[in-house]
């Protein structure tokens, strides 16, 4: 046993005789604390398995760069299993723990805290998940979505559709197929309000959970509905079954969107892999792809370790989703320590911080959008890209862009005032 | 009109096509049940096992007959060890504590991939074409083709299994009375490992044809709530009944996906079949073809 | 309790069915209160107090499933239905009609019990597993139901927000504060089950799970007794998913699904069924156990794995050993941490003169 083992053998008898088992004992002066909500197990964990590591490892390259302004960050991470109270005890044990943010993984979870957050003032993040009304930075001032809310992601696939149907909705079909829980129905206000004033006709069919099998839905899509299009807003296993049936009822791939939790490697693979899916577009938030110097450095910074690679490596969709969470989460930490003129910030500091995010670490690269969050814009001007499947792999079909960005504000908007 | 007809019949179909691969499922269920009167709550977590075990197998090297002979073994094997560890000592209690012990076992089973093989998905490519087979007017995929007659292998093995081989008749001894079955020199606890084997086997293949389906990840899981109304509507200890209460729940998802979800907006798939199944247990508690139990004091 | 007893003789019915059969037994009762109520919430850090927080809410759902489960013997996979009943009823009576939570929590209780009733009724025709399956149904159809009725939901997000409870204009919003509130009520929950089961009802219950047909020869109404432990099991219920609404200032069926039905279900079979203690050993063993495992797991895992693998390793973790414990205290406790508290009490009682 050598010396240093012996000596953490020796704080962790310690650390687990008090029943404290925190590193809060070795805090330093010059710590940022993150709690970081995960969901390794539980219904989502192929999520929570890839993009917690990612975030790891992202802040982990961080540190190794010499840190945020001179401060160094430790994450603090609890695995809830998608269950709500086990939420609580996390966000209690972030704080206890010095935190002064969260980074928020589930719906439900963080409907539940979002009293707490307003109350202990810690700005919490929220990409992917939570009430697309949290936009709103003057309603939700604790609340980030920081990426494209399902509204603009419903914005952005409406905008797909129309660019590839010729540029002019006006008696086209429209399916939209989503998850029948309040994640899957929240965007259909908004594609109700474009199908009026763009002119399609819309038909939304519900998928219920688990979704593992649906082929009467996509008969009635396919075979009594006809669409142009359909955009799928599905979670779990069911995007891959829905890409297998969509292919096998002889719908074009070409012509179906599927939106952020619709559109991993994961789900390609479990649909009968790239070549099945070829010509399948996915709404994504962050850049796909290990292509971004990002990524180079922190796998180089594991190899320069004698670690390999795990497997989290293999989902680049969403790992590239961690490590853009972690960087805006670095920027606005940033932020927050440069307007303190190097003292540490608090959770109030960091909303601030949050509030100016304009640029992030450039190793980002592509993988970012050009997210530029504001006191008013807590998503960043809801930026999505769309990436297809062609030749084996997920290719760049456009760049960047808003889709229908005034009528996704017009419903935060009239959402906020009830 | 045509159409209409058109597509009653696609939906048909593909219902029963569907429902005989939740058969396959439930199979495993009623031959539990069936001898030992225990409630495997953790039948998904049975076929997720499997498909990890195939999958693995395969991503390994192995050729499909290899991978199917090991996770067929691996399946045996694991069922034999948790009769013996888990189910044993629990012969004689309350129901619900099997049920508990089997819903601990589903938690144990979920979290053991991500620290072993890890939890990302994985395929299990079986050798059959992509392109869907065409009946009629209607197609299915090839696999579900694949599925369906597996299934009726499966149940018609078993079923000549208890009608006519001398283990299916003493199992079925042991099933209607186990202390009659004892008298007449059954090794009731034999027979007991021999119904989880046998439940084993049939998850092996559940996990290879769902696994090919869905792809393999602890979320391969949630196949095993289908179960549920299947065995209510067709009896908890009936393998016919597993079979129409599948064809019957299969078909009825697939009707109220296409004609009653237009009407209230979605969603209705996985709600009917319960309904279904209150309204049957509210007339025949014992299901269409499950054995009434008499009560004596 | 850590004392011995001697010269314990009973000699009316009225001092067997006494709630403190001893008056050493009144004073270990007061002691503990006073602990819960004076010294725990001025000593612990707040963090531990959420867990004290979400220990007593879950103590409450404990003690209705045990009254349904343990002591009548009716098997229930949907508690958290009832839940999501109670927690929606109040929700909906705060923010429409702005009513206090001392009158929407009763009312969340009486809305869950009347839909347990309903519920409880195909348990007259089934009972053992196909009665388990029936209340999983039913867990279902009511997730559906307000998952699909927005006059119920409240809208397309299925979550309606809520006001912090107030008490004479005191808003209680921190820990401590929520602390005293979720104390009271499982306390309130406690003396009330430890009634119930001495009293005629209860009794009725334990009749009715040790046998039922025999219960009815000697007169028991099986019908009527049924249906009233499925009231009073959703009424507990209720209240737990309103204490929750409260505690989570949001009300969302999301919160409510069938994995908390099981959560509770390992609550009452871990603790030991038909016993008031277990139950409230079974949710502080539910609930304190993941943390537990994963402080565990954080102090000692770097010997095993990766440090870097930690929160991976503590999270699948976590579901093995809560697995494992479930399967081994049904093989070898099955009475439950309640019954291993006995055995342990009973050792020291005759401590240390065995024999």
């Amino acid at each position: 046993m050598t010396h240093t083992r012996r000596h953490r053998l020796a704080f962790g008898l310690a650390a687990g005789a008090l029943g404290l088992a925190s590193t809060a004992a070795l805090a330093q002066e010059k710590e940022i604390v993150i709690g970081a909500q995960c969901d390794r197990t539980g219904p989502t964990q192929i999520v929570g398995t890839v993009i917690c590591p990612a975030y790891h490892h992202y802040m982990a390259l961080v540190n190794k760069r010499g840190g945020v302004e001179g401060y160094k960050i430790r994450v603090v991470e609890i695995d809830h299993e998608y269950k709500v109270p086990p939420a609580i005890e996390a966000h209690e044990r972030f704080k206890k723990e010095g935190a002064i943010m969260t980074s928020a993984f589930g719906t439900p979870q963080l409907l539940a805290l979002l009293k707490k957050f307003e109350e202990d003032k810690m700005p919490v993040t929220s990409p992917g998940i939570g009430s697309s009304a949290a936009a709103d930075g003057k309603k939700f001032p604790w609340v980030f979505p920081i990426a494209a809310t399902y509204w603009s992601q419903a914005g952005g696939a409406v905008q797909f559709a129309k660019d590839r149907l010729g540029g002019n909705l006006k008696g086209k079909k429209i399916a939209y197929m989503f998850f029948d829980n309040p994640a899957g129905r929240e965007p259909i206000p908004v594609i109700e309000d474009l199908a009026k004033s763009e002119g399609f006709q819309l038909r939304t069919f519900g998928v219920p959970s688990p979704g593992i099998e649906m082929a009467a839905q996509v008969l009635d899509v396919t075979s009594r509905f006809k669409p142009d299009f359909v955009i799928a807003h599905l979670f779990g296993r069911a995007p891959a079954v829905a890409i297998k049936e969509l292919k096998g009822k002889g719908f074009p791939l070409s012509r179906v969107v599927g939106l952020v939790w619709a559109g991993a490697e994961a789900d390609i693979i479990a649909a009968g892999g790239f070549g099945a899916a070829e010509g399948y577009n996915t709404i994504q938030y962050a850049g796909v792809g290990d292509n971004y110097k990002v990524i180079k450095e922190i796998k180089d910074l594991l190899k320069s370790e004698g670690k390999s690679l795990g497997k989290e490596f293999e989902s680049t969709v969403t790992f590239n989703r961690g490590v853009y969470q972690g960087a805006v989460h670095v920027a606005a930490i940033a932020n927050a320590i440069k307007a303190k003129n190097g003292g540490k910030p608090n959770g109030e500091d960091l909303r601030k911080g949050f509030e100016s995010v304009a640029a992030l670490d450039p190793t980002l690269d592509g993988l970012a959008p050009p997210l530029k969050l504001s006191a008013e814009d807590h998503e960043g001007g809801g930026w999505v890209q769309v990436w297809s499947v062609k030749g084996g792999k997920f290719v760049k079909t456009t760049d960047w862009f808003q889709g229908f960005r005034a009528a996704v504000q017009k419903h935060v908007a009239e959402e906020n005032k009830k | 009109m045509l159409e209409e007809l058109d597509f009653l019949f696609s939906l048909t179909v593909s219902g029963l096509s569907i429902g005989m691969m939740y058969s396959l499922i439930a199979l495993g269920f009623v031959l539990v049940y069936k001898a030992t009167d225990a409630i495997n709550f953790a039948q998904g977590e049975f076929v997720m096992l499997a498909g990890f075990i195939t999958a693995t197998s395969l991503a390994a090297g192995a050729p499909l007959w290899l991978a199917i002979l090991i996770v067929i073994a691996i399946m045996i094997g694991f069922s034999f060890a948790l009769e013996r560890v888990v189910l044993r000592p629990l012969l004689g209690r309350p129901v619900v504590a099997v049920i508990m012990a089997t819903i601990g076992l589903a938690a144990i089973l979920r979290g053991l991939p991500p620290i072993t093989i890890g939890a990302q998905t994985q395929t299990i490519p079986l050798p059959i074409s992509d392109e869907p087979v065409q009946i009629l007017t209607t197609s299915l995929p090839a696999v579900q083709v694949l599925g369906l007659v597996v299934s009726a292998l499966c149940l018609a093995a078993f079923t000549w299994f208890f009608m006519k081989s001398r283990m299916g008749v003493a199992m079925r001894a042991v099933a209607d009375n186990q202390q009659v079955a004892m008298a007449m020199g059954i090794n009731v606890e034999r027979y007991f490992a021999i119904a989880w084997a046998m439940a084993g086997i049939v998850a092996a293949l559940g996990g290879i044809i769902w696994g090919s389906m869905l792809g393999v990840d602890t979320q391969l899981a949630l196949v095993g709530l289908k179960v549920f109304p299947v065995v209510i509507l067709g009896g908890l200890d009936s393998i016919i009944g597993a079979v129409v209460g599948g064809l019957i729940i299969g078909v009825v998802e697939s009707v109220a996906a296409g004609y009653l979800d237009p009407l209230v907006g979605g969603g209705t798939k996985d709600f009917a079949p319960y309904v279904i199944m209150i309204i049957a247990l509210m007339f025949k508690p014992y299901g269409l073809f499950g054995k009434r139990k008499i009560e004596r004091i | 309790m850590f004392y011995r007893e001697a010269g314990n003789f009973k000699t009316t019915y009225a001092d067997d069915m006494a709630l403190f059969p001893l008056p050493i037994t009144r004073w270990s009762a007061v002691v503990l209160l006073v602990l819960a109520v004076a010294v725990i919430p001025l000593v612990l850090h707040e963090y531990y107090l959420s867990i004290f927080n979400l220990i007593f809410i879950a103590t409450v759902g404990a003690l209705g499933l045990n009254i349904l489960v343990g002591y009548t013997g009716q098997i229930s996979i949907g508690h958290a239905a009832f839940m999501s009943v109670g927690a929606y009823t109040a929700a909906n009576l705060a923010v429409k009609l702005g009513l206090p939570f001392w009158i929407t929590l009763p009312a969340g209780g009486l809305m869950a019990a009347f839909i347990g009733a309903i519920v409880g009724i195909p348990s007259l025709r089934i009972k053992g597993t196909y009665l388990a399956i029936a209340t999983l149904a039913s867990q279902l159809i009511i997730e559906w139901i307000i998952n699909h009725t927005p006059a119920i939901s409240g809208g397309a997000a299925a979550a309606i927000e809520v006001a912090r409870p107030t008490i004479f204009g005191y808003e209680l919003k921190s820990q401590r504060d929520l602390y005293f509130f979720t104390l009271f009520f499982a306390v309130l929950a406690i003396v009330a089950t430890l009634n119930l089961v001495r009293s005629r009802i209860g009794r009725a219950f334990v009749a009715i799970r040790d046998q039922d047909i025999a219960a009815e020869i000697i007169g028991i109404n099986i019908f009527r007794y049924k249906l009233i432990a499925f009231a009073i099991s959703s009424f507990y219920a209720g209240v737990c998913g309103v204490l929750y609404t409260y505690y989570f200032g949001i009300a969302t069926y999301e919160a409510f699904q069938i994995v908390v039905s099981i959560d509770y279900l390992a609550m009452v079979i871990i603790g030991g069924l038909g016993s008031v203690l277990g139950s409230v050993l079974g949710a502080i063993f539910v609930t304190a156990l993941p943390v537990v495992i994963r402080l565990v797991v954080e102090a000692f895992g770097g010997y095993i794995w990766d440090p870097a693998m930690l929160s991976a390793v503590s999270a699948s973790m976590r579901l093995v050993i809560f697995g494992a414990l479930i399967i081994f205290f049904l093989v070898v406790e099955p009475e439950g941490l309640a019954r291993l508290w006995r055995n342990l009490r009973n050792y020291f009682r005759v401590w240390p003169f065995s024999y």
